[in-house]
């Protein structure tokens, strides 16, 4: 076992925790402002990844070129999903436990409609630039998961930029502070749920085909990658999307560490009691509020 | 006067209204009687096999729903893990035969005596935690324990194990099975129903409305949270080990099939989760449905049914089948004449 070998399992580990990151950004913003747990998050990223497939397969454009398109499509799939699904369920008594068990039930629908029409067959996106490797000094980089770090960098940038510096976006953290407060103040709490969640399926849409670029997918993967969203978002706690994007960064180095030393099956194993115990002794996240 | 004659009238009235509704209740108590005698009888007339399939499936989802319901229902902490407490049965019972010879009857009890012993460890931490995060580590539960089993070479990892058959035929064999879980079923919807009717009950249900008021009036919450999750899946345990020998082969990802959890929360759900009486009709109904589904129609499209029907559960009917029909116009009407 090589220095290089290690470097190198704990630089691809990093690079595929950025694009952890973006995908439980949208996840831990619509938990944050609408007190809506999404756990239909990552279906809808296997469902961006699928549309980058076929514009790729079908009409040949380049997947960073039909990424506006798409994040376009799934921003507008977002708001009709919550004026007919979370609307009415944000009414209940315990909004948290029924928005979970409403989304599960739209996670099921849309992660079997796409096996039943698209067979569930693993694919990737395989664009010509993704092939290659990137050398510093002896450590190869491949150029898939670097793109798909960069584009899930970006995404995240814009993001914040939003969040942070539109009055849209100020909006969306006033509701997240304090939700009676800023409906006092004159902000329309369901238009700013309906940009939220909208938002957060654009954000899973590119996040999905970011990790189109490295990993195979298909419909039933959601149900990896929303057990990474939990991880990601509980380690993080739902306190800012920098704190996600950070807690991204981290949970990738440990995956790439403990990928270098033990055998690949235990990773998982390692992480998942790992997330269990920051939930029992600190379940407000390391860098929650 | 006129006030008094008024009240001595409604008076005999509700005495006539309660009389009726005792009435109503003895009938459907007989007739549940009837219909398990029955079903327990059911196998005389030589039915197709299929129907014995059929009904155990319906039976064990019964079981698995009524004991999730003590936990999930009255309490309100929705557990994810349920899947867990029953795949540990069915692997005590595989162990246990194979290694030892021991009967897979009396070995399902052992199985779930394993299936609490793994709660009352896991429920120490993970009842403090309440809401999302109670079910996130429920989730995670699952997922960490398939994995363990599918990399733990004692157990069979990735393999499965295999179980030795009867050595009767395979009508005699279905008989069995379907006698043995109609039992179990019936012991379990009991056993619930009296937990409900119960001061553990009651206090299970303070929780549910109010865990922090339930605690200051000094209901001891953490113990009976911990008797309800430990007796769940003490079930679950037993109606495991029957489970894995009826299917003869057991392997992580089918017992430990998180689907299996979220079916049992569905039927609860439909059912209406806050009485023993609706996770019994959810059951019924759902399983009944889903095995019909995916014999005739094919497992994808039940799945996407089956989602769809959760989805419209929610939206409508926030408080399940049961407490639907109940707040309807019909027994309004019956309720305040």
């Amino acid at each position: 076992m090589s220095v290089t070998y290690i470097l190198e399992t704990i630089i691809s580990g990093i690079l595929f925790g950025g694009i952890y990151s973006l995908l439980s950004a949208g996840f831990c913003l619509t938990w944050g402002t609408m007190k809506v747990l999404n756990i239909s998050h990552a279906v809808f990223a296997v469902l961006g990844a699928y549309m980058a497939y076929w514009f790729f397969v079908k009409g040949s454009l380049d997947p960073l070129l039909s990424l506006p398109l798409l994040a376009l499509l799934l921003f507008f799939l977002g708001g009709i999903v919550y004026r007919l699904i979370i609307r009415p369920v944000t009414k209940a008594k315990d909004v948290i436990m029924a928005s979970m068990v409403v989304t599960f039930g739209l996670a099921i629908v849309i992660e079997n409609v796409m096996s039943y029409f698209w067979r569930p067959d693993p694919r990737i996106l395989k664009p010509p630039y993704t092939g290659a490797s990137f050398f510093i000094g002896e450590i190869a980089i491949s150029q898939g998961p670097l793109f798909g770090f960069v584009l899930a960098i970006l995404a995240i940038g814009l993001l914040y930029l939003f969040l942070y510096h539109t009055y849209t976006g100020k909006a969306v953290q006033a509701t997240w502070q304090n939700p009676v407060g800023a409906a006092l103040v004159g902000i329309n709490p369901e238009r700013v749920s309906l940009i939220t969640f909208g938002l957060s399926i654009a954000s899973a849409g590119v996040s999905g085909v970011a990790m189109a670029f490295i990993y195979a997918f298909y419909p039933s993967v959601q149900m990896v990658w929303t057990l990474f969203v939990f991880l990601v978002t509980i380690v993080g706690g739902v306190g800012s999307i920098l704190g996600t994007a950070f807690a991204g960064l981290m949970i990738g180095f440990i995956t790439g560490v403990s990928a270098a030393f033990l055998p690949f099956v235990w990773v998982n194993v390692i992480l998942f009691a790992l997330l269990w115990f920051i939930l029992l002794f600190k379940p407000e996240g390391l860098f929650g509020a | 006067m006129e006030l008094r004659r008024g009240v001595i009238l409604n008076l005999e009235q509700d005495k006539k209204l309660v009389d009726n509704r005792t009435r109503v209740r003895r009938l459907m108590r007989t007739s549940i009687v009837v219909l398990i005698i029955l079903l327990f009888l059911f196998p005389i007339i030589r039915p197709p096999l299929f129907f014995l399939t059929l009904f155990f499936s319906v039976f064990m989802y019964v079981a698995l729903t009524e004991s999730w319901n003590l936990m999930g229902g009255y309490t309100g902490y929705v557990s994810l893990g349920h899947v867990t407490f029953f795949s540990i049965g069915a692997y005590t019972t595989a162990l246990f035969m194979n290694r030892f010879g021991v009967s897979p009857f009396a070995t399902a009890i052992l199985g779930g005596i394993f299936a609490a012993g793994l709660a009352g460890l896991v429920g120490y931490p993970v009842l403090r935690l309440r809401g999302a995060y109670f079910v996130i580590s429920t989730l995670l539960l699952a997922v960490i324990m398939q994995l363990i089993f599918m990399n733990w070479e004692f157990v069979g990892s990735s393999t499965g194990l295999w179980f030795k058959l009867l050595p009767v035929s395979m009508e005699t064999n279905r008989l069995i099975f379907y006698e043995v879980m109609l039992v179990l079923a019936t012991l379990i919807t009991l056993l619930v129903r009296r937990v409900e009717k119960s001061k553990l009950g009651a206090g299970l249900i303070a929780i549910r409305e109010d865990e922090d008021v339930a605690k200051t009036i000094g209901i001891n919450t953490p113990w009976l949270k911990m008797q309800a999750f430990i007796l769940g899946a003490f079930f679950a345990g037993c109606v495991g080990g029957i489970y894995g020998y009826y299917m003869s082969y057991i392997h992580p990802d089918i017992t430990f099939n998180i689907n299996t959890s979220l079916l049992i929360l569905l039927m609860a759900f439909f059912g209406g989760c806050h009485t023993w009486t609706g996770p019994l009709l959810g059951a019924v109904i759902l399983s009944l449905a889903n095995q019909l589904i995916v014999t005739f129609i094919g497992a994808e499209i039940s799945r996407i049914l089956y989602g769809l029907l959760l989805v419209i559960i929610i939206i409508f009917m926030p408080d399940g089948v049961i407490e639907y029909i109940r707040a309807s116009q019909f027994f309004q009407k019956e309720r305040t004449s």
